[in-house]
């Protein structure tokens, strides 16, 4: 799997082109992140890996950074 | 007092924030006597609540003071809302005062500003006591109209259903501007018991540190518990829960084994609850003893309640097996609808008597399930989305026929051109705030509709 199917993932869900995602792109910053939208990241992102996420690191999905880093974790390379 | 908040133990905690501030029986007096010195006569506002101390004391010193408030989502969309009712005031965070371009602050407390608007005051019915929104966050003009006495008969009727104490710790992490999420608050304090109250997500560390911070209950709608499960919740040690109690939905089959099954490996009760924001949120419970031999339903009437069904020829019946559509009589059915300034001057419409237009079956133990809707109305993560008013949204946003239908996980739309169907999802979305993904939409040759223009149901399209 490479960078882009992350990408993918959160234009899709949070409808924003690629160019919008980066540093700042988090729960704090964008209006329309709530749970229901974190658990639809945090499934996405299980299929797309073939990952089992902990609950913590489901908790842990509040931003574009923060979900690279936790996919790296579970030995997915980006 | 509202809820006879003064004649509980002064001394006793009545609720903790997020932030860790709790604040006794006793304050909760003070500060609703210190609002009464800055407002000092009946009139309408707008609560713009976050769960948090200062929202929750605009609530009750509203209420105890006999002002009305209408309570809204601090981040609902309220224009709409704000020209139709024209509130003399908004009881509002203060970081937000700004954005409303108002300036006239009468009073300030707990993060919490009491902010004049320059409308007027308006005549309201003596009994007129609190208004919420039908649709939880989409901001709709069209509000319930609560008596204080279907306040407090709701919680009294909540309070002995779930046979609280003044013992319990209730997490209270469904908003406030949500009917249930205010009928978990006001039982609790009416019980003199302590409110957990969280404006966290569940998917939000804080959330948990506070569940098990010794929370005696948790009420969630389905899809918090879809979310508990796959956060681990079944597998956790909560020594202090005693109560895990549901509304808002249907929850599916497996996931009312899932809790059942816990409930009962854990020696807790699992209470499966049913109502409706026309009568202050609750109207019937399934007993917890009962959780594993009535499989999704909804159970009886809530104490002080009555249900019956009215069947197709038109007859009631209160007991035996039967099917059709489910009334509920309590003092908890809220007086009517307003859809204009005006209407705050209706009396009671209901008298005490409501069809529910849920369609329902009673077996011959005399527990409700319920079995589909007359009215056009889909439950979806906590929002409760008409049908009608989505088809009028997208026949006069996109000008194409449509027809929305739609079970307990999605919104499913049919329409004619094709077009616009990339766009619909995320019109919907911005519209009900409804995730777009939880909205499908084919496209159809046309919508088949018989002589009275009532859309004909086919199985499949062509």
């Amino acid at each position: 799997m490479s960078m882009r199917s992350i990408d993918d993932i959160f234009c899709e869900v949070f409808n924003v082109e690629a160019g919008a995602l980066g540093a700042g792109f988090g729960k704090d910053t964008v209006e329309c992140w709530d749970s229901v939208r974190q658990l639809a990241l945090a499934a996405a992102i299980e299929e797309a890996f073939d990952i089992l996420l902990d609950p913590e690191d489901i908790m842990g999905c509040t931003s574009y950074d923060a979900v690279k880093q936790i996919v790296t974790k579970y030995g997915i390379e980006l | 007092m509202f809820l006879g908040l003064d004649r509980k133990d002064p001394d006793r905690i009545a609720v903790i924030d997020d932030s860790g501030e709790m604040l006794t029986y006793g304050e909760l007096c003070q500060a609703s006597a210190e609002f009464a010195r800055h407002l000092t006569y009946r009139t309408l506002i707008f609560i713009l609540a976050d769960n948090c101390n200062g929202a929750l004391i605009g609530y009750l010193s509203a209420l105890s003071n006999r002002v009305v408030p209408l309570i809204i989502g601090s981040k609902t969309p309220f224009e709409t809302l704000y020209e139709i009712y024209q509130p003399e005031f908004l009881w509002l965070p203060e970081d937000r005062i700004g954005d409303y371009g108002l300036k006239e602050v009468v009073y300030a407390t707990h993060g919490y500003a009491l902010v004049r608007t320059g409308f007027g005051t308006p005549d309201m019915y003596d009994d007129l006591a609190l208004l919420l929104t039908t649709s939880g966050s989409t901001g709709s003009p069209k509000l319930v109209r609560h008596s204080y006495r279907n306040i407090e008969a709701n919680a009294e009727n909540v309070a002995k259903l779930f046979g609280l104490t003044a013992g319990e710790r209730a997490m209270a992490s469904l908003p406030m501007y949500y009917t249930m999420g205010l009928s978990v608050i006001t039982s609790h304090l009416y019980t003199g018991a302590t409110v957990l109250l969280s404006g966290r997500s569940l998917l939000d560390p804080v959330f948990w540190k506070r569940l098990k911070d010794g929370a005696t209950s948790f009420t969630g709608v389905p899809y918090s518990f879809d979310m508990l499960a796959k956060l681990g919740f079944f597998r956790m040690s909560l020594p202090d829960l005693r109560i895990v109690s549901q509304g808002g939905g249907k929850l599916t089959e497996g996931m009312w084994m899932q809790l059942a099954g816990y409930a009962e490996r854990k020696g807790i009760r699992f209470i499966a609850t049913y109502g409706q924001s026309e009568c202050t949120g609750r109207m019937a419970y399934l007993p917890a003893d009962m959780a594993k031999s009535k499989i999704c339903s909804i159970g009886i009437a809530e104490p002080g309640g009555r249900l019956s069904l009215i069947d197709e020829d038109g007859n009631e019946s209160f007991e035996g097996e039967a099917s059709g559509e489910m009334v509920y009589r309590g003092e908890n059915v809220t007086l009517g609808y307003a859809t204009c300034l005006e209407d705050l001057l209706k009396g009671d419409e209901n008298h005490g008597v409501i069809r529910t237009g849920d369609l329902a079956r009673r077996d011959a133990d005399g527990c409700y399930y319920i079995i589909g809707r007359l009215n056009r109305f889909v439950k979806l993560y906590g929002l409760r989305i008409s049908l009608d008013e989505v088809e009028d949204m997208i026949r006069s946003r996109f000008d194409t026929d449509c027809y929305c239908s739609g079970d307990d996980g999605h919104l499913d739309i049919k329409l004619t051109d094709s077009r616009v169907a990339d766009r619909v999802p995320l019109y919907i979305e911005e519209k009900t705030h409804l995730f777009h993904q939880k909205v499908r939409v084919q496209v159809v040759d046309s919508i088949l509709r018989n002589e009275v223009g009532k859309v004909i149901e086919y199985e499949e399209y062509r």
